[in-house]
């Protein structure tokens, strides 16, 4: 379990993380979501050991330092920045790191074999790094990560500048480590990534945590209502008897269509199922966790 | 200790694939001491003979005999020009000085020694007095060892006597009594050259003539003895400071590119990669001084005086440059910023301590400045094994400066990056 209690860190004048507490259980994916400059990195940073807090504590299976050895070998550190030598092929790499966390012999091979396999990158293992494309690059810096099977696993926006596929393979591998048990800390500034892979989601801004929950829970919370856009095969006959159950004040019919927002969007499509009216097409709209940070921050994830 | 050595051999794999730092680190170093060293031996000869042209208007027996002799001196670079072509060329600076040996100049004692008229003109250049005097020696010192072979000629000798004799008669500034006196030793030294056998004459003459013996004096050798001893070691600078400069700017690019904050987090301690990046450029270091020292042995014949001096010799020297490394890896940021200020540190460095300019080329005030380079102390530690023949108290100066300087360094290097990495 981790627990992290009242950090805080600053840079000069700068303040980057004010306050932040949080706890992720064994087996959890935990996301910090937050736009560029809110705190996220240092977080990282700090959870593994590469800064010290200016107050707060952090306290990974009971153990407050992370730069002993021991605890080093539970993490699983994901930099932002492609952290490689490229110079050295992908297998030479894997290899160089795989024995800096004691491997070697035949465990070694199987991890780098292994790694190469997850990276899609056993055709071209032995080509230098430098020849790679970004999201060859980016692959290859998470699974240097991986091959020592970390209980513990930090990452610190693995999908920057990645293309589609790319991207699909570090879900895809991510998923494959929730499965595994991992716990996880992911950062994001991309809120379908949180959404995808996070089970609960720490809203970070300026340094500071503004809300912490599952998902659902969060958009329900601050997401807002839903739209939903309906139309009938025909014009409702009656429509006040429509606006009874309806809440919105503003719902519009324009002929045989209607248009309203509504905070238990499945409770209301129930109900105008249960009216007799023949649907011909409907389009529901519901809050994410975008929705949730320009209620909580007033402003977009991506403005900055 | 084995990680460290895992970080080195990383380091090195890389060092071996960067085809710009390889050129800097051995290349170089080595074309370096190859031009200097070759065009320093082309003007280490030694000193050629004084330029003299000789104009020989006897061609006479004695005049022949005469040149030989100047021929045989080292001192001496004789050329056989017309009176008016060697005239010329002391005008222009092509020759030291001319001898004109006039008509009559074999003509025997009196034609030698005629100071109403010389039969030997000598013309020297007006810039080179100093030379003057010492070829007017050379040309006396050859007029009597022509007159000593003369000597062995007894017929010429007896035709010398008589003109002696023919002028002793003549003579009216000579009383009767030493007209006699002189008449009756000239007939005597006739006789002598009449009578006596062969053997006993040359024997009677070898004893007479001025003869010394050569000592065989070798002189005490304080210099190189060649100009690789000179530019190898310059030579092995450049290679570690190229060195230097390649691995504090790896430190630079790794905190950059974020591979140092990876080996941060793995379970490591700083000093474990600390001591990869000083042992993968102290090992880098040693290649460099090996390659270098073997080709000058063997390849250009560079007698290392002391050899057991020079290992310790090199040793400082690479810790000291691995200190310098430390702390030039703590200046900047970017690896240009890191690049720029090591090759600029370094390069005031090797102005001031002889990495350019030979120390024993440098002017006084310039080589009390170079005090200040480390350099200065690495090249000084190297030649004193190589060619100065240092004692193990006089390298121990050089040595502590070098340990001295590297200690500093990497301890202060060290203390910057922890702060900045924080």
């Amino acid at each position: 379990m981790i627990e992290v209690q009242n950090l805080r860190k600053s840079f000069g004048t700068v303040v980057a993380l004010d306050g932040v507490s949080f706890e992720v259980n064994h087996g959890e994916t935990f996301g910090l979501l937050g736009p560029n400059g809110a705190g996220k990195t240092t977080a990282i940073n700090i959870l593994c050991g590469l800064l010290r807090p200016d107050q707060g504590t952090v306290s990974l299976d009971g153990k407050t330092d992370p730069t002993v050895p021991e605890v080093r070998l539970s993490l699983g550190v994901v930099p932002q920045t492609l952290a490689l030598y490229e110079e050295l092929s992908a297998r030479e790499n894997l290899r160089f790191f795989g024995r800096i966390y004691g491997l070697s012999g035949r465990k070694l091979k199987e991890r780098v074999r292994n790694c190469l396999e997850i990276a899609g990158l056993t055709q071209r293992s032995r080509e230098r790094v430098s020849k790679y494309s970004g999201g060859m690059k980016r692959r290859l810096n998470m699974v240097c990560s991986l091959l020592h099977e970390p209980p513990l696993l930090l990452l610190d926006e693995p999908t920057v500048g990645v293309d589609p596929q790319s991207r699909n393979l570090i879900f895809e591998t991510i998923e494959a480590m929730k499965k595994q048990g991992r716990t996880i800390i992911y950062t994001t500034h991309y809120m379908e990534e949180a959404q995808r892979l996070c089970d609960r989601v720490a809203i970070l801004d300026h340094g500071r945590i503004l809300d912490m929950d599952s998902v659902e829970n969060l958009i329900v919370k601050h997401g807002g209502p839903s739209h939903i856009e309906a139309e009938f095969e025909e014009r409702p006959p009656n429509p006040d008897r429509i606006r009874q159950f309806i809440e919105d004040k503003n719902m519009r019919f324009e002929e045989t269509k209607i248009r309203f927002k509504t905070n238990r969007p499945m409770e209301s499509l129930a109900m105008l199922n249960r009216s007799g009216l023949r649907f011909r097409s409907l389009k529901v709209q519901t809050a994410n966790l975008e929705d949730v940070f320009l209620n909580l921050t007033g402003r977009r994830l991506r403005d900055e | 200790m084995k990680k460290s050595i895992i970080l080195a051999l990383k380091d090195l794999m890389i060092l071996s694939r960067d085809k710009f730092s390889l050129f800097w680190v051995l290349c170089f170093p080595a074309l370096f001491a190859l031009f200097w060293g070759v065009i320093f031996s082309t003007g280490s000869k030694g000193p050629s003979g004084m330029k003299i042209a000789v104009v020989n208007e006897d061609q006479s027996e004695f005049s022949k005999l005469y040149i030989s002799r100047l021929e045989s001196y080292e001192a001496l670079d004789l050329t056989s020009l017309s009176r008016d072509e060697a005239i010329d060329q002391v005008r222009t600076g092509k020759q030291v000085a001319a001898v004109c040996i006039k008509q009559g100049f074999g003509d025997g004692f009196e034609a030698i020694f005629d100071s109403n008229n010389p039969r030997l003109e000598v013309a020297v250049d007006p810039a080179r007095h100093m030379e003057s005097g010492y070829l007017q020696g050379l040309l006396a010192k050859a007029q009597f060892e022509a007159l000593g072979k003369k000597f062995q000629d007894r017929d010429w000798m007896r035709n010398q006597v008589n003109l002696w004799r023919r002028d002793i008669e003549e003579a009216d500034d000579l009383t009767a009594k030493q007209v006699e006196t002189l008449l009756s030793f000239f007939d005597s030294y006739d006789m002598l050259l009449q009578d006596v056998n062969e053997t006993d004459y040359m024997a009677g003459l070898e004893g007479g003539m001025l003869n010394f013996a050569t000592l065989d004096v070798r002189r005490e050798s304080k210099g190189p003895t060649s100009s690789f001893q000179i530019t190898f070691p310059q030579a092995i600078i450049w290679g570690l400071l190229a060195c230097s400069a390649t691995f504090a700017i790896s430190i630079v690019s790794e905190r950059k590119v974020g591979t140092f904050q990876r080996l941060l987090v793995a379970p490591l301690s700083r000093a474990n990669i600390l001591a990869g990046k000083a042992m993968a450029c102290f090992l880098a270091c040693i290649a460099v001084i090996c390659i270098q020292t073997a080709g000058a042995k063997f390849i250009f014949g560079m007698p290392i005086n002391k050899p057991m001096f020079f290992v310790p010799a090199a040793a400082c020297a690479i810790l000291c440059f691995v200190g310098l490394m430390m702390i030039v890896s703590t200046m900047s940021r970017t690896e240009q910023g890191a690049a720029g200020l090591a090759w600029a540190l370094f390069m005031i460095m090797a102005m001031l301590g002889g990495g350019m300019l030979p120390l024993i080329a440098m002017p006084q005030w310039l080589r009390s400045i170079s005090h200040i380079s480390p350099i200065k102390w690495s090249i000084l530690a190297m030649e004193g094994a190589i060619w100065r023949n240092f004692t193990l108290t006089e390298m121990f100066a050089p040595c502590s400066v070098l340990l001295a300087i590297g200690t500093v360094s990497f301890l202060l290097g060290v203390m910057i990056l922890r702060r900045v990495e924080q």
